[in-house]
C-alpha cells in the first residue's frame, strides 16, 4: 500500500463514465459514480446488474479512493452505501465505508450521527448467552448485551464491493454491546455473517485519512459509546473508601485524645414554692490548656414536666461570658397509637472556644407554675450540672463523612444517565435495568 | 486515588478542618458571648440578666 494506488478504469455500459477498479479480482460488483448503476465486475464488459435513481446524492465524509493508517495498518476506501432501519414509523440511516487493503482484506467504518465504528468480520462464531434475563452472546471472555434488532435497506451505494450488492437489498441486524464493542450479525436468506466495532472517535478517522476541516460532532449516546464516567465512578469509590477510614481513624485519634476532664459536677434541687431568687453562682473552677471546647450536661428527674435553664459561664478575671438557655422536656404516655414519649430528661450542651481560666456558672432554673388559676403547685426538679473540658465533638466528622459522599454519588448519577440514554435508544427502552451499567 | 486528585484534595480538606475543628473547640452551639460581666454577679447572681430570657417558651407534651 505504500506504492500510488493502482486503478484499473472501464467504461460504465449504461452511461459511458469511467468506472475505476481497485479491489483487484476480488471486487463483484462496481457502482458507476455517475449513473449509480450496479455493474459485474466479474465480466469483462461490465453488465448492468441494477440502476436506480436516487433522490439526492449522497456524499461521502471519505472520498472513494482516500488511503489512510488506521489502526496500524493502510486502507483504502472502495465502497460506500447507506443503509437504513425504520422503527415506529422513523426511518435511521447510517453510512458504511468498505476498506481494502491487499494483504489484509476488507475493514469497514460505520458512522452515525457523528459516531464512528471499524468494523471487522469475525471469524469465530460468539456463543448465545444471557444477561440478566436479556439475550446477549459470548465472544473471547466477553459478554455482550442485546441492544437492539430490526431490518436494514441498503438505500445507496457507491464504488466496489466483493459481493453481490444492490439498492433495496434488505437484512436482519442484531447488535451486541459491551462498550467500547459491539457485535452484530447480519442474517440474508439464512446466511449469517458475525462482526465486531469498536467505537473509534471521529478525529482518529480525519486524522488517518488527512481529511480536511473536523469530522461531525458526535450526537446523543451511542450504542457501544464508552462512558466517560465509568473509570471515574470505580475511582471516586475508591478515594471515598480511603478518605473515609482515614475521616474514622481521626475521628479515633481525636477520641483518644481530647482529655474531656471532668471540671464540675454538683447536683441541686429547684422548687418553683420556694421564696427568693432563683438564680445562684457555683464555686469557682478551673479550665485548663489550649483553646478548647466545654461541655456542659443537665441531667434531670423530670417525667412529664419541662424546666428552663439560663447558663452563663463567666470568667473570674476578665467578665467574659457564654451565656445560653436550654429547655429540658421529658413527656411520655401510652395512647390509641401506642406508647410515646417525647424529648429527654437530660440536655448537653459543647460551649465553642473557650480560653483557659477561672470560671464560674451562673444557673437560673425556671418551670412554669401549674394551674394559676385553681391554686398554685409547687414543682420540683432534681438536676445535676456537669462540666467537662475539650470533649471531642463528632458533628463535623460525620457532616465531613455526608461531604466526602457528595462527590461519589455526583459522579455516579452522571454515570446513570449516560447509560440512560445509551440505552434509552435500545430494544429494552422502556426499562433502565441496564442504566447502572 | 490518584485518579480524583481534586476530590482527594477536597476529602483531605474536609478531614484536616475536621481535625482542627475539633482541636480549637469549635461547636455549632447557640451561645451568646457577653464582653464584661460586673463582678457584682457574683454576690447579686440576680442582677444579671441574661438576654435569652423570655425567648424561651414551654412546649408542653404530646
Amino acid at each position: 500500500m505504500g506504492s500510488p494506488a493502482q486503478v484499473k478504469t472501464l467504461s460504465c455500459p449504461n452511461c459511458g463514465g469511467g468506472v475505476e477498479l481497485r479491489g483487484y479480482a476480488r471486487t463483484l460488483n462496481v457502482v458507476c459514480i455517475n449513473c449509480l448503476s450496479v455493474l459485474d465486475a466479474s465480466t469483462p464488459e461490465l453488465k448492468v446488474l441494477q440502476t436506480f435513481q436516487s433522490k439526492e446524492r449522497v456524499r461521502p465524509l471519505i472520498p472513494l479512493g482516500k488511503r489512510g493508517k488506521l489502526r496500524g495498518d493502510k486502507w483504502e476506501a472502495i465502497g460506500f452505501q447507506v443503509r437504513e432501519i425504520v422503527v415506529d414509523g422513523t426511518p435511521y440511516s447510517w453510512h458504511e465505508y468498505l476498506l481494502f487493503n491487499p494483504y489484509k482484506g476488507y475493514r469497514y467504518l460505520t458512522q452515525y450521527d457523528g459516531h464512528w465504528n471499524f468494523v471487522t468480520t469475525l471469524r469465530s462464531l460468539p456463543e448465545p448467552a444471557t444477561s440478566r434475563g436479556r439475550p446477549a452472546v459470548r465472544w473471547m471472555g466477553e459478554t455482550y448485551k442485546h441492544f437492539q434488532e430490526a431490518t436494514a435497506t441498503t438505500v445507496y451505494v457507491m464504488g466496489e464491493f466483493p459481493w453481490q450488492v444492490r439498492v433495496g437489498e434488505t437484512a436482519k441486524v442484531s447488535d451486541y454491546v459491551s462498550p467500547p464493542r459491539m457485535i452484530s450479525s447480519e442474517t440474508t436468506d439464512g446466511e449469517v455473517t458475525w462482526s465486531l466495532g469498536e467505537y473509534t472517535p471521529g478525529e482518529e478517522i480525519w486524522k488517518a485519512f488527512e481529511l480536511p476541516g473536523k469530522p461531525p460532532p458526535p450526537q446523543g449516546v451511542y450504542a457501544n459509546q464508552p462512558s466517560p464516567h465509568g473509570e471515574k465512578v470505580k475511582a471516586a469509590w475508591k478515594t471515598w473508601l480511603f478518605l473515609n477510614v482515614l475521616l474514622f481513624t481521626v475521628m479515633l485519634l481525636v477520641s483518644l485524645f481530647t482529655r474531656g476532664e471532668l471540671v464540675f459536677d454538683r447536683s441541686y434541687l429547684y422548687s418553683s414554692a420556694a421564696q427568693g431568687e432563683a438564680s445562684f453562682v457555683t464555686e469557682p473552677f478551673e479550665l485548663k490548656g489550649r483553646i478548647s471546647n466545654v461541655e456542659l450536661a443537665v441531667k434531670t428527674d423530670l417525667r412529664n414536666e419541662s424546666a428552663y435553664f439560663n447558663f452563663a459561664l463567666i470568667n473570674e478575671a476578665t467578665g467574659q461570658a457564654y451565656d445560653f438557655g436550654r429547655e429540658v422536656s421529658y413527656y411520655f404516655g401510652r395512647d390509641s397509637d401506642g406508647s410515646w414519649s417525647e424529648g429527654r430528661p437530660q440536655e448537653t450542651v459543647i460551649i465553642p472556644s473557650v480560653p483557659p481560666g477561672r470560671y464560674y456558672l451562673r444557673v437560673e432554673p425556671e418551670m412554669e407554675p401549674q394551674g394559676a388559676t385553681l391554686g398554685f403547685q409547687d414543682r420540683r426538679v432534681n438536676y445535676r450540672i456537669q462540666i467537662r473540658r475539650d470533649v471531642p465533638n463528632h458533628a463535623f466528622f460525620w457532616i465531613a463523612a455526608l461531604l466526602l459522599l457528595a462527590p461519589p454519588v455526583f459522579t455516579t448519577l452522571r454515570s446513570v444517565g449516560f447509560e440512560s440514554k445509551r440505552w434509552k435508544e435500545s430494544d429494552y427502552s422502556g426499562g433502565s435495568g441496564d442504566a447502572e451499567d | 486515588m490518584l485518579k480524583t486528585p481534586i476530590y482527594l484534595a477536597y476529602g483531605l480538606l474536609l478531614i484536616g478542618l475536621s481535625g482542627w475543628a475539633n482541636y480549637r473547640g469549635w461547636s455549632f452551639a447557640r451561645v451568646n458571648e457577653i464582653r464584661s460581666v460586673p463582678k457584682t454577679v457574683r454576690d447579686n447572681p440576680g442582677s444579671y440578666r441574661s438576654p435569652y430570657l423570655g425567648y424561651h417558651r414551654y412546649t408542653g407534651g404530646k
